[in-house]
């Protein structure tokens, strides 16, 4: 004889990566090291722009370079003396929080200040995992078009620092780089936008002003 | 594209909630995906069928649910169901439908859960 049974499962798999995630937080915490989650679009800067971070802060500062191959990024952070791990996240568009957890083995945390998790560049996938960071700086670029924001508002939604790079390209590729401030702040009223360009120089003193004033808030 | 991923972790939810109940066959899945969630069901559908072949879950019915975006307005207080500026819930913005304020805290819309699964088994183990 056969029955049908129902058997309630509830289980989440999003719950399952936040619950990593905190975990992930906690060890931070403990170490006192300040997590900073670093997104955008593919190509839009983000490393450059941890580069001149590491360059230009007085913190020690550590990173793991996520990417589909993580190798040629974690080879730029290592030029410039610190601690770094790079994820291979292989065919995934995302790191999630148990691949960061793994990466946190190998890294001296007691040893860093400010610890860099490069995402893979991508404005869709990052937004479901939340990895354990204290706060998260979205990167993009003009050249992506100045629709992109429009395009992809939920990672604005949960931003705490925008960053619109390349400022320099704005007129070679006819971007409006103040439409692409305004759309992000109609997502996400509160949050600072900050216009750079890496290669000039502009706006990059803001950044920093900008981290040192969430670290100083923690 | 993480549809892929998140199909196998529902996968081995649903055999893993199986086997501890000593499934002989699922018969029916029932998923809730939240519309906030950056997760294609038709996709999502499609992957459940390619993972489940050759396991108990290869005949079962798939059932996805929507779970709608629930806010808590920070600026007026609503707390209650969101407006979302599309019909296409990727590109879903959460409003204050009351305010029409965006600074809104989001209660739910972000679930991607095995909710219940219907087995078969045999009577013996009841
Ligand atoms: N003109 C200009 N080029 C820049 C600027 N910032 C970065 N670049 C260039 O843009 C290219 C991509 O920069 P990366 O820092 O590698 O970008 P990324 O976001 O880390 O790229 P992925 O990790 O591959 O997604 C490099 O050739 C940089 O030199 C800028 O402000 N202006
Ligand atoms: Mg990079």
């Amino acid at each position: 004889m056969h029955k049908i049974a129902e058997v309630e499962v509830q289980h989440d798999i999003m719950v399952a990566n936040r619950k990593l995630a905190r975990k992930n937080q906690r060890l931070f915490d403990k170490n006192h090291v300040f997590s900073v989650d670093v997104v955008g679009a593919i190509g839009s800067g983000k490393t450059s722009l941890i580069e001149a971070l590491i360059d230009a802060m007085n913190y020690k500062i550590g990173v793991i370079a996520g990417d589909v191959i993580s190798k040629y990024d974690a080879g730029r952070f290592e030029n410039h003396d610190v601690p770094v791990v790079g994820l291979n996240t292989g065919k995934e568009c995302h790191l999630d929080a148990h691949l960061v957890e793994h990466a946190l083995h190998d890294l001296p945390l007691d040893e860093i200040d400010i610890l860099f998790i490069e995402n893979v560049g991508n404005l869709i996938c990052p937004v479901d995992f939340d990895l354990g960071s204290h706060m998260r700086m979205v990167v993009i670029s003009v050249t992506e078009g100045d629709d992109t924001v429009e395009k992809h508002p939920l990672i604005f939604q949960d931003a705490d620092l925008v960053v619109i790079n390349k400022v320099d390209l704005a007129d070679a590729v006819g971007a409006d780089s103040d439409k692409m401030v305004n759309d992000v702040k109609e997502i996400n009223p509160d949050v600072q936008v900050i216009k750079t360009s890496l290669k000039t120089g502009t706006g990059f003193d803001e950044v920093t002003l900008a981290i040192d004033g969430f670290i100083n808030d923690y | 594209m993480h549809e892929l991923s998140m199909a196998q972790a529902i996968v081995d939810t649903v055999l893993d909630a199986a086997k501890k109940n000593n499934a002989e066959e699922i018969v029916e899945v029932t998923i809730e995906i939240g519309m906030l969630t950056m997760l294609n069901p038709e996709q999502l559908t499609f992957l459940l069928d390619v993972l489940a072949e050759g396991t108990l879950l290869e005949n079962a019915k798939i059932i996805i649910e929507d779970v709608p975006v629930e806010i808590n307005c920070r600026n007026c207080q609503y707390t209650g169901l969101a407006n979302t500026d599309d019909s296409d819930h990727y590109l879903a913005i959460v409003l204050c439908p009351q305010c029409g304020g965006r600074d809104v805290e989001t209660l739910t819309g972000k679930e991607c859960a095995v909710k219940k699964i219907k087995i078969e088994k045999s009577d013996e183990d009841a």
